[in-house]
Protein backbone atom coordinates (compact mmCIF):
# COMPACT_ATOMS: atom_id res chain seq x y z
CA UNK A 1 0.00 0.00 0.00
CA UNK A 2 2.67 2.24 0.98
CA UNK A 3 4.07 1.97 -2.53
CA UNK A 4 1.28 2.82 -4.34
CA UNK A 5 0.89 5.31 -2.09
CA UNK A 6 4.59 6.70 -2.97
CA UNK A 7 4.20 6.12 -6.84
CA UNK A 8 1.02 8.40 -6.61
CA UNK A 9 2.93 10.95 -4.87
CA UNK A 10 5.49 10.82 -7.43
CA UNK A 11 2.81 11.23 -10.12
CA UNK A 12 1.43 14.38 -8.48
CA UNK A 13 4.71 16.08 -7.91
CA UNK A 14 5.23 15.31 -11.80
CA UNK A 15 2.17 16.99 -12.72
CA UNK A 16 3.02 19.79 -10.20
CA UNK A 17 6.01 20.33 -12.25
CA UNK A 18 4.22 20.20 -15.41
CA UNK A 19 1.00 22.75 -14.42
CA UNK A 20 1.91 23.94 -11.35
CA UNK A 21 4.75 26.46 -9.49
CA UNK A 22 8.37 25.99 -9.56
CA UNK A 23 7.99 26.34 -5.75
CA UNK A 24 4.77 23.58 -5.23
CA UNK A 25 6.94 21.17 -7.20
CA UNK A 26 9.73 21.29 -4.77
CA UNK A 27 8.11 21.23 -1.69
CA UNK A 28 6.43 18.29 -2.66
CA UNK A 29 9.29 16.46 -3.87
CA UNK A 30 10.64 17.46 -0.84
CA UNK A 31 7.88 15.88 1.29
CA UNK A 32 7.86 12.45 -1.52
CA UNK A 33 11.63 12.56 -1.34
CA UNK A 34 11.23 11.87 2.36
CA UNK A 35 9.06 9.59 2.53
CA UNK A 36 10.73 7.20 0.28
CA UNK A 37 13.56 6.90 2.74
CA UNK A 38 11.91 6.92 5.44
CA UNK A 39 10.13 3.83 3.78
CA UNK A 40 13.71 2.38 2.98
CA UNK A 41 14.44 2.58 6.50
CA UNK A 42 11.68 1.58 7.75
CA UNK A 43 12.39 -1.40 5.67
CA UNK A 44 15.85 -1.64 6.16
CA UNK A 45 15.20 -2.11 10.11
CA UNK A 46 12.74 -5.41 9.45
CA UNK A 47 14.41 -8.55 10.79
CA UNK A 48 16.19 -10.50 7.70
CA UNK A 49 15.02 -14.25 7.26
CA UNK A 50 18.78 -15.65 5.68
CA UNK A 51 19.46 -19.11 5.96
CA UNK A 52 23.09 -20.73 5.84
CA UNK B 1 25.81 24.63 -24.48
CA UNK B 2 22.62 27.23 -24.67
CA UNK B 3 19.08 26.28 -23.00
CA UNK B 4 17.44 25.03 -26.08
CA UNK B 5 20.09 22.22 -26.01
CA UNK B 6 20.50 21.80 -22.20
CA UNK B 7 16.18 21.23 -22.77
CA UNK B 8 16.60 18.71 -25.55
CA UNK B 9 19.22 16.72 -23.99
CA UNK B 10 16.71 17.10 -20.38
CA UNK B 11 13.82 15.01 -22.89
CA UNK B 12 16.33 12.84 -23.82
CA UNK B 13 17.30 12.07 -20.11
CA UNK B 14 13.52 11.51 -19.61
CA UNK B 15 13.09 8.78 -22.41
CA UNK B 16 15.94 6.98 -20.59
CA UNK B 17 13.80 7.26 -17.65
CA UNK B 18 11.04 6.00 -19.53
CA UNK B 19 12.89 3.21 -21.25
CA UNK B 20 14.16 1.69 -17.58
CA UNK B 21 10.10 2.16 -16.40
CA UNK B 22 9.13 0.30 -19.48
CA UNK B 23 12.34 -2.31 -19.04
CA UNK B 24 10.95 -3.09 -15.48
CA UNK B 25 7.11 -3.71 -16.38
CA UNK B 26 7.98 -5.81 -19.38
CA UNK B 27 9.69 -8.08 -16.75
CA UNK B 28 6.89 -7.90 -14.66
CA UNK B 29 4.54 -8.71 -16.86
CA UNK B 30 6.39 -10.99 -19.16
CA UNK B 31 8.37 -12.96 -17.27
CA UNK B 32 5.91 -12.51 -14.36
CA UNK B 33 8.52 -11.82 -11.66
CA UNK B 34 6.35 -9.05 -9.34
CA UNK B 35 8.85 -6.67 -7.60
CA UNK B 36 9.95 -7.05 -4.20
CA UNK B 37 9.40 -3.51 -1.46
CA UNK B 38 13.34 -2.71 -2.50
CA UNK B 39 12.66 -3.51 -5.71
CA UNK B 40 9.53 -0.83 -5.75
CA UNK B 41 11.58 1.63 -4.07
CA UNK B 42 14.63 2.01 -6.71
CA UNK B 43 11.44 2.18 -9.15
CA UNK B 44 10.17 5.02 -7.01
CA UNK B 45 14.02 6.78 -7.43
CA UNK B 46 13.97 6.09 -10.97
CA UNK B 47 10.45 7.99 -11.56
CA UNK B 48 11.56 10.53 -9.24
CA UNK B 49 14.76 11.22 -11.22
CA UNK B 50 12.70 12.32 -14.14
CA UNK B 51 11.33 15.55 -12.20
CA UNK B 52 14.35 17.69 -12.69
CA UNK B 53 14.43 17.08 -16.38
CA UNK B 54 10.68 17.72 -16.19
CA UNK B 55 11.24 21.18 -13.99
CA UNK B 56 13.91 21.87 -16.50
CA UNK B 57 11.62 21.49 -19.61
CA UNK B 58 9.07 23.53 -18.04
CA UNK B 59 10.65 26.44 -16.50
CA UNK B 60 14.50 26.56 -18.04
CA UNK B 61 17.10 24.73 -16.94
CA UNK B 62 18.46 25.65 -13.04
CA UNK B 63 21.00 24.10 -10.90
CA UNK B 64 18.31 23.30 -8.36
CA UNK B 65 16.36 21.06 -10.79
CA UNK B 66 19.57 19.04 -10.96
CA UNK B 67 19.87 18.97 -7.40
CA UNK B 68 16.80 17.12 -7.03
CA UNK B 69 17.69 14.42 -9.49
CA UNK B 70 20.73 14.06 -8.07
CA UNK B 71 19.44 13.66 -4.64
CA UNK B 72 16.82 10.72 -6.11
CA UNK B 73 20.10 9.38 -7.65
CA UNK B 74 22.07 9.03 -4.42
CA UNK B 75 18.76 7.40 -2.64
CA UNK B 76 18.68 4.80 -5.54
CA UNK B 77 22.00 3.92 -5.30
CA UNK B 78 22.12 3.52 -2.21
CA UNK B 79 18.90 1.39 -2.02
CA UNK B 80 19.83 -0.78 -4.79
CA UNK B 81 23.24 -1.33 -2.97
CA UNK B 82 21.52 -2.55 -0.17
CA UNK B 83 19.94 -4.77 -2.55
CA UNK B 84 23.56 -6.15 -3.82
CA UNK B 85 25.20 -6.42 -0.10
CA UNK B 86 21.70 -8.52 0.88
CA UNK B 87 22.88 -11.18 -2.05
CA UNK B 88 26.44 -11.07 -1.57
CA UNK B 89 26.91 -13.92 0.25
CA UNK B 90 28.70 -16.78 -1.80
CA UNK B 91 26.42 -19.06 -2.94
CA UNK B 92 23.33 -17.07 -2.74
CA UNK B 93 21.16 -17.13 -5.79
CA UNK B 94 20.22 -13.10 -5.76
CA UNK B 95 16.74 -11.93 -5.99
CA UNK B 96 14.83 -12.65 -9.63
CA UNK B 97 16.72 -13.31 -12.78
CA UNK B 98 19.74 -12.29 -14.58
CA UNK B 99 19.71 -9.87 -17.42
CA UNK B 100 22.96 -10.19 -19.04
CA UNK B 101 24.50 -11.62 -16.00
CA UNK B 102 23.33 -9.04 -13.78
CA UNK B 103 20.17 -9.03 -11.78
CA UNK B 104 18.12 -5.98 -11.73
CA UNK B 105 19.29 -4.57 -8.55
CA UNK B 106 23.22 -4.55 -9.72
CA UNK B 107 21.42 -3.02 -13.34
CA UNK B 108 19.78 -0.05 -10.85
CA UNK B 109 23.11 0.37 -9.21
CA UNK B 110 24.59 0.88 -12.39
CA UNK B 111 21.78 3.25 -14.00
CA UNK B 112 21.71 5.32 -10.44
CA UNK B 113 25.30 5.62 -11.31
CA UNK B 114 25.73 6.55 -14.44
CA UNK B 115 23.04 9.22 -14.14
CA UNK B 116 25.00 11.00 -11.35
CA UNK B 117 27.98 11.17 -13.49
CA UNK B 118 26.00 12.41 -16.46
CA UNK B 119 23.90 15.13 -14.49
CA UNK B 120 27.52 16.29 -12.90
CA UNK B 121 28.35 16.68 -16.65
CA UNK B 122 25.38 18.87 -17.66
CA UNK B 123 25.98 21.18 -14.88
CA UNK B 124 29.70 22.01 -16.16
CA UNK B 125 28.03 23.92 -18.75
CA UNK B 126 27.19 27.24 -17.35
CA UNK B 127 25.53 28.90 -20.55
CA UNK B 128 22.39 26.99 -20.51
CA UNK B 129 21.48 28.82 -17.08
CA UNK B 130 21.61 32.65 -18.90
CA UNK B 131 18.60 34.07 -19.51
CA UNK B 132 18.71 34.89 -23.40
CA UNK B 133 15.35 36.88 -22.57
CA UNK B 134 13.54 34.53 -25.42
CA UNK B 135 10.54 32.67 -23.84
CA UNK B 136 10.43 28.86 -22.60
CA UNK B 137 9.05 26.97 -24.78
CA UNK B 138 9.19 22.97 -24.74
CA UNK B 139 8.97 21.14 -27.93
CA UNK B 140 6.85 18.02 -29.47
CA UNK B 141 9.31 16.01 -28.64
CA UNK B 142 9.96 17.69 -25.17
CA UNK B 143 6.45 17.16 -24.24
CA UNK B 144 6.07 13.38 -25.40
CA UNK B 145 8.98 12.60 -23.16
CA UNK B 146 7.40 14.02 -20.15
CA UNK B 147 4.07 12.70 -20.59
CA UNK B 148 5.84 9.20 -21.53
CA UNK B 149 7.08 9.39 -17.94
CA UNK B 150 3.79 10.03 -16.35
CA UNK B 151 2.35 7.75 -17.41
CA UNK B 152 4.26 4.83 -16.91
CA UNK B 153 4.31 6.33 -13.09
CA UNK B 154 0.86 6.34 -13.67
CA UNK B 155 0.43 2.90 -14.33
CA UNK B 156 2.99 1.75 -11.51
CA UNK B 157 0.69 3.24 -8.99
CA UNK B 158 -2.20 0.48 -11.05
CA UNK B 159 0.67 -2.34 -10.78
CA UNK B 160 2.04 -2.08 -7.18
CA UNK B 161 -1.96 -1.89 -5.74
CA UNK B 162 -2.59 -4.71 -7.41
CA UNK B 163 0.35 -6.82 -6.43
CA UNK B 164 0.67 -5.14 -3.30
CA UNK B 165 -3.43 -4.26 -2.40
CA UNK B 166 -4.12 -2.47 0.89
CA UNK B 167 -1.68 -4.01 3.40
CA UNK B 168 1.93 -4.47 3.80
CA UNK B 169 3.75 -5.78 0.34
CA UNK B 170 5.21 -9.04 1.04
CA UNK B 171 8.64 -9.76 0.86
CA UNK B 172 8.62 -12.45 -1.84
CA UNK B 173 5.66 -11.45 -3.73
CA UNK B 174 4.79 -14.11 -6.24
CA UNK B 175 0.80 -13.01 -7.08
CA UNK B 176 -0.90 -9.64 -7.21
CA UNK B 177 -2.61 -9.54 -3.82
CA UNK B 178 -5.82 -8.04 -5.40
CA UNK B 179 -6.22 -10.89 -7.94
CA UNK B 180 -6.46 -13.30 -5.51
CA UNK B 181 -9.23 -16.17 -5.95
CA UNK B 182 -10.97 -17.08 -2.59
CA UNK B 183 -11.34 -20.40 -2.67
Amino acid sequence: MEFAALFLAVTIVMLAAWFGSRALALALFAVTFIASVATYLHHATDVLKLSF
Amino acid sequence: MNRSLAMTVNALGLYAVALVLAVAFAAQLWLKELPCPLCLLQRIQFAMLAIGPILNIRFGPRPSHYAVSLLAAVAGAAFAMRQILLHIMPGDPGYGSALFGYHYYTWAFIGFAVALVLIALMLLFDGQFRDDGAPISSSAFARTAVWLVIALTALNVLSTLLECGFAACPDNPVEYELLKRTP
